[in-house]
């Protein structure tokens, strides 16, 4: 089923999403111990085919940390890293929590390589950014929206997105996409927030912002 | 083995056909992860055409040719008989099909799209010649006008079907 989003609607979830993703970079940043710089959030409703442009292209290859979101809001969202710049912040964090003695801080030969170690720091940070996102948008709504466990995939940006593209894109042509980038200070890591909810369960967000048929 | 980037790449973008009869064209669909790429080719014409399928099954969708398998494989099939492919003697490759992240709800996306593309030829009387379906990799593949050469690029190697 798809929502018809009046102009007004769009501009109440882009605000929503936006003050979400916010507090989804501070979360990442007080996690990392670094200066997270949060870009503006972008919401636009958009074909699949225009998600992946903005995802870098389908064979630009990324490290996605995948959080599917079920409840009273449904949807997906995805945190995506360039190889290499997933491995630097593996490396912060893991310093956090090991010290910076315990660990090598040579990057890696092949940027397509984690150790254990690394892809459950990684892991750990995609759920806590993406908690932070529903945790903000929870507080506006009366049914609480649940994340299910983190998952982690090195791959194409195509073909990680296609599956949750294809989940949204069944019954419905466009998809609305919420997307934001996250720099740490010198720009030595930058990840993309990618949030695509089911456009009907965007109702009970309405709802619950006094905006449904605005 | 490389796949090739030339002025004479055509992209089929997600659920999009792309054809040509030209022996310098190279057939691409890239980042294929559930969705599945066929690349129809005819050794006589040499027509070649590739569709990057979406979804098993829903009603036609007329900016997305070939989003939905059921509704669009025919459309598909008449654009390469129009330009002077006979099926009865194409080859027919597929690759995609992967199941890359566990989506929860049972939605085996990639599986009923391999199952609806084998059940959608068998109904046709056709068949695929070769195939490179499932698993849980993305794929880029690229089809050679020029000599029917499909080949299949992964993070870790180039393969020819």
């Amino acid at each position: 089923m798809t929502l018809t989003l009046s102009e007004a609607g769009q501009n109440v979830v882009a605000g929503t999403f936006g003050r979400a993703m916010k507090r989804a970079g501070e979360a990442l940043g007080s996690m990392s111990g670094q200066v997270i710089e949060v870009q503006t959030p972008l919401v636009k409703r958009c074909t699949a085919a225009e998600v992946l442009t903005m995802a870098g292209g389908p064979e630009s290859i990324v490290l996605a940390l995948y959080v599917g979101i079920n409840g009273s809001l449904q949807g997906h969202a995805l945190l995506l890293f360039p190889p290499s710049d997933a491995h630097r912040l593996a490396q912060i964090l893991l310093a956090g929590l090991l010290g910076p003695g315990e660990l090598p801080m040579e990057p890696r030969a092949d940027p397509l390589v984690y150790d254990e170690l690394e892809l459950s720091a990684l892991q750990e940070a995609g759920n806590v950014t993406i908690s932070a996102f529903l945790n903000e948008l929870g507080m506006h709504l009366h049914e609480p929206v649940q994340p299910t466990p983190p998952q982690v995939v090195i791959e194409m940006a195509g073909a990680v997105l296609d599956a949750v593209l294809l989940d949204l894109v069944s019954d419905a042509d466009q998809v609305l996409a919420a997307k934001t980038t996250f720099s740490e200070g010198d720009r030595a890591i930058d990840g993309t927030l990618f949030v695509l909810p089911r456009a009907d369960s965007l109702r009970v967000l309405l709802d619950a912002l006094g905006a449904i048929g605005i | 083995m490389t796949l090739t980037a030339s002025p004479s790449l055509l992209v089929a973008g997600i659920g999009e056909i792309v054809l040509s009869s030209s022996p310098d064209a190279h057939l691409v669909a890239y980042g294929l992860g559930s969705c599945i790429a066929l690349a129809v080719w005819d050794p006589r014409t040499r027509v070649g055409g590739l569709a990057h399928f979406m979804l098993p099954s829903g009603p036609a969708s007329p900016g997305s040719p070939v989003k939905f398998i059921d509704s669009g494989i025919d459309s598909y099939f008449r654009a390469l008989e129009a330009r002077g492919a006979a099926l009865n003697r194409c080859t027919l490759k597929a690759a995609g099909a992967a199941a890359m992240l566990t989506l929860g709800s049972g939605l085996a996306i990639g599986r009923r799209n391999a199952e609806t593309l084998q059940a959608a030829l068998r109904d046709r009387g056709l068949s695929l010649t070769a195939a490179a379906l499932g698993g849980n990799s993305g794929r880029t593949v690229q089809l050679e006008v020029a000599d029917g050469r499909f080949l299949i690029k992964s993070l870790s190697s180039v393969t020819e079907l």
